[in-house]
């Protein structure tokens, strides 16, 4: 019985002109969504690919000089693209694409693509990602508002139950004929999607394709929910149209109003300083330390070297004090930053932790917290790269200070290192987080979703059994 | 039947109509939590424009103050930071912040003023490279989801109150039976359609001028008549693009659930998805130039520049005044020599933005146009240009800053060339940065464009509607 009340629907969905016309248009938005985000994905990162090894030819040719002028000039990081990032974009238009490591600063990442564009782009940018998380689950609405609500305005619902037909096959018989019609366009997308994957570029990610499987997963379950709903409400629902009105209702709360009232919460909750005041309180912790983070003495580290080395005066030390004092002021410089940058970033954490909790309300703040971090393309992501850079920067600096003093005297500023020592330093070599690591940040977003899962698909099992037939 | 009669009986139908009454509720809810959240951002960059305008202030009395011990007598801080040295009194430790202060309008429209930077540190060593800074520190989570303001309500959510209250107004009285009786009367479908529908958009109008209204009250926009004028324009002329369109769909003579889907077909398609596929259809057809190409570019631009230098030892002194040990700190022409440099990279720098940035605009005026197509873009560009929250403004801000950077210079460079020393006297004439808002003239050219089209689908769409309610009939 149950295949061929699939059938019918399947059938009666794949005839009716309205799916059609929708599902072609959604259709039709997916695949250009994704072929557009794959080109823009691989342009971008083979701009990446090659500022990167320019910037490493400009490191190596800087030509010969003191080391830490060379660490003052420094080099330019820029974020590689992942591969997934052409499914999902994520925050990447809204973070810096290149960071600047130089001597004693922290730079933030500058050149943000969104500062580029017009605020008519703030308003709908058509990925994948967007087209998956709001546009298929309209489409699923509109498949399914009716699955009982209009058997029933019609009087065929009476007739269905009469030939004994359990209600629980009757709807994951409308389940699946739904699915199966669903499935017509979201099958080729997600082949098309894995086969971009295979080809592209796969950038730094590890395991794209595990990554991949998690995303159709995730989207998957998300899927089911809109199902399980929308049956559920088609078949208490008093008409259609209370249907059609309701669902959609929680269309617009899920996908376009939950979201954004989130943002503003977490932010109330969470607040962040001004780039103003924490410019500021970087500057004077800088200059005069705080807490048990104390600014380095020049003097004592220089009676300490004195004492250390049995020498009487500066210019009779075997190594060079302002190496030795320049790299104690990188350490010291470094506590600070870590600490207000550390404060920043575990905001950021934070506000996205109640947006994520706030997804019971609205699932698509789960599927879309999942399908950033899976893509590679969420704040947390970001932030492992900045560490990454940051890390490097401060081996760099090291080095620099470290043959300064090695090879060079106090006050000998004619000491000049050249090519050999640029080209010691190994360049910068990003390895993007294991699926592992992005799954373990993101427990929250998989519970909430699931949690979505197992409910809707309650709800519709108990609310189909008590459907009215007339 | 007059006029008050039907404004009477639809106010009745509307009080007894709970389901309405509460999404009606439930949308001041939401306008009010969007304004709260707009009040908040509004006080927050309040509080960093005060911070910056102090700072400018806490900075010039302290060089002044400096330099006034060292003519009585005094030593500088650090030989280094000596104040009368141009480089010093015009670089980073003098610098002066431009700011702009928030839009007039900013608690209804965040728009770009989360993205775009609204203050600048100036001294003589600004260049092109010190714009490409980013705006205020922002989650980029919140930046792409965006904010719950007054202008993402109207835009979004109002025309779906509209829908809700206008999808049945000719169509439930056909349903319901009671048209032909209505039309029995001395009157036309026309007039009552457009009698029923000024009612609604009295109501939906009154309610979200009113919480605009408060807003712009609560935080002093009415020091802006002309922009509260062009918000409140904006949202009639928006809302009642969409009662037309629910009335033309009436005028069809279909079902009210007929009604329902194409209008909320029609919502999807000009607010959702047209967007969207316009940003999609400019990035794909005029991409914008890259600027990790421009990093590049720079970078090469300035190494060509240092590597004209002969002295990196200067460069080196530069980069470290206080290890050289006062040894060659007063080398003559030093400081015309280290300018010279930075002229040269600034010169560079200029070229390799303005090639960009010509691009850029390019691209974006072509990108522009294509807002035409739907009216949800035309309302959120005006909607945001009202509030002074809109990207031309924050590039009318930055190109005031570029000429105040350039008077900064003039001001110092002369000296450093000369190798002359500044005292108190200077700090007077130093020059400052006010803001010269675009006037009211400004604003309307701008906002012409976007209302007239909006103003064109109105009158388009309420032409339709009228001819095909012409041919409403009772009994049919």
């Amino acid at each position: 019985m149950i295949h061929r009340i699939v059938r019918k629907e399947f059938t009666d969905m794949i005839r009716d002109g309205r799916f059609r016309w929708s599902a072609i248009l959604v259709g039709s938005l997916l695949l250009v969504s994704l072929a557009h985000g794959w080109v823009q994905a691989r342009k971008a990162s083979q701009e990446h690919a090659a500022a990167q090894a320019t910037a490493r030819e400009h490191w190596e040719t800087q030509g010969e000089k003191n080391p830490h002028s060379a660490a003052h000039y420094g080099v330019y990081a820029f974020k590689p693209r992942l591969a997934l990032s052409f499914v999902d974009e994520g925050v990447d238009p809204f973070t810096g694409t290149s960071v600047w490591l130089e001597a004693h600063r922290q730079n933030d990442f500058l050149m943000r693509p969104a500062q580029d564009s017009t605020a008519a782009q703030r308003i709908g940018a058509l990925t994948a990602a967007q087209v998956l998380q709001h546009l298929v689950p309209l489409l699923i609405i509109l498949l399914t508002f009716g699955a009982f609500a209009s058997e029933r305005e019609r009087g065929t619902l009476r007739q269905l139950v009469a030939t004994g037909v359990g209600w629980r096959e009757l709807a994951l018989g409308k389940a699946l004929g739904a699915s199966g019609a669903l499935a017509l366009l979201l099958v080729p997308a997600a082949v098309a999607g894995a086969a971009a994957l295979v080809v592209a570029n796969p950038g730094p990610t590890a395991s794209p394709l595990a990554r991949g499987a998690v995303l159709a997963g995730a989207y998957l379950a998300y899927f089911v929910v809109f199902l399980a709903l929308s049956l559920a409400v088609s078949a208490r629902a008093k008409s259609s149209r209370t249907a059609l009105v309701f669902l959609l209702a929680v269309w617009v709360v899920n996908g376009l109003v939950a979201p954004r009232v989130a943002v503003d919460l977490s932010k109330r909750v969470y607040p962040t300083p001004s780039a103003f005041e924490f410019a500021r309180t970087v500057e004077r912790e800088m200059a005069d330390g705080v807490e048990d983070i104390a600014p380095p003495d020049r003097d004592e580290s220089t009676q300490r070297l004195l004492a250390e080395y049995g020498a009487e005066r500066v210019e009779d030390l075997p190594i060079n004090a302002v190496g030795v004092y320049l790299q104690e002021s990188e350490e010291f410089s470094n506590r600070i930053f870590d600490r207000n940058y550390g404060a920043l970033w575990d905001a950021f954490r934070r506000q996205g932790i109640l947006q994520e909790a706030l997804a019971a309300a609205a699932p698509s703040i789960a599927v879309r917290t999942l399908s950033m971090g899976l893509a590679g393309t969420d704040v947390e992501q970001h932030r492992h790269f900045a560490e990454a850079a940051e890390t490097y920067r401060r081996d760099l600096m090291r080095q620099m200070n470290g043959d300064m003093t090695e090879n060079s005297l106090t006050g000998d500023f004619s000491y000049a290192a050249g090519a050999e020592l640029w080209e010691s330093v190994p360049p910068l070599e990003y390895e993007a987080p294991p699926l592992g690591w992005v799954l373990g940040n993101r427990i929250l977003s998989l519970a909430v979703l699931g949690a979505w899962l197992a409910g809707a698909v309650l709800l519709a099992s108990t609310q189909v059994r008590r459907a009215e037939v007339a | 039947m007059t006029a008050r009669t039907v404004l009477k009986n639809e106010w009745r139908l509307l009080m007894a109509d709970r389901p309405l009454k509460i999404a009606l509720g439930l949308f001041v809810v939401l306008l009010g939590y969007a304004l709260t959240n707009g009040v908040v951002w509004l006080r927050f960059q309040e509080r960093t424009v005060e911070a910056t305008t102090s700072g400018n202030v806490e900075r010039a009395a302290a060089l002044q103050q400096e330099l006034e011990a060292i003519e009585a007598g005094g030593q500088p801080s650090s030989p280094f930071a000596d104040p009368r040295s141009p480089r010093v009194l015009g670089g980073p430790s003098g610098s002066h912040t431009a700011v702009l202060a928030p839009g007039p309008l900013t608690a209804l429209a965040i728009g770009q003023s989360d993205l775009l930077p609204y203050y600048y540190d100036v001294n003589i060593y600004t260049n092109e490279a010190s714009f490409q800074q980013n705006g205020e520190i922002e989650n980029p989570l919140n930046l792409m989801v965006g904010r719950f303001d007054l202008a993402f309500a109207v835009v979004y959510l109002l025309p779906l109150l509209v829908l809700a209250l206008s999808f049945n107004v000719l169509s439930e009285e056909r349903e319901q039976g009671t048209l032909a009786l209505t039309l029995s009367q001395p009157v036309s479908a026309r007039s009552v359609v457009t009698m029923k529908l000024a009612f609604r958009a009295l109501v939906v109008a009154g309610i979200v001028l009113g919480v605009s209204l408060l807003g712009a009250l609560a935080t002093g926009g009415f020091g802006s008549p002309g922009r509260i004028l062009l918000w409140s324009v904006t949202v009639v002329a928006y809302s009642l693009f969409w009662f037309a369109l629910a009335a033309w769909v009436n005028a069809l003579g279909r079902s009210s659930a007929w009604n329902a889907t194409v209008l909320v077909g029609a919502w999807l398609v000009l607010v959702v998805v047209l967007p969207a596929a316009i940003n999609a259809a400019a990035g794909l057809l005029h991409p914008l130039p890259s600027r990790v190409e421009m990093v590049t570019a720079q970078r090469e631009a300035s190494n060509d520049a240092v590597n004209r230098r002969s002295e990196l030892l200067a460069r080196y002194l530069e980069d470290h005044p206080e290890m050289a040990e006062g040894v060659v700190a007063d080398e003559p022409g030093l400081g015309a020599l280290s300018w010279a440099a930075t002229d040269a990279v600034n010169g560079r720098l200029e070229e390799v933005a303005a090639e960009h940035d010509a691009r850029r605009t390019e691209q974006t005026a072509l990108v522009r146009r294509y807002r035409f197509l739907s009216p949800a873009l035309l309302a959120q560009e005006a909607l945001l240009d009202a509030a002074g929250t809109g990207d031309a403004r924050f590039a009318d801000f930055q190109s005031q800053v570029r000429e105040f950077a350039e008077q900064w210079r003039e001001f110092f460079v002369p000296a450093i060339m000369a190798d002359e020393q500044m005292n108190a006297g200077v700090l007077a004439d130093v020059p400052t940065f006010s803001l010269a808002d675009g006037d009211s003239a400004d604003l309307a050219r701008r906002a012409t464009a976007p209302l007239a089209v909006l103003a064109g689908l109105l009158a388009l769409i309420g032409a339709a509607a009228g001819v095909g309610l012409g041919r409403v009939r009772g009994a049919d």
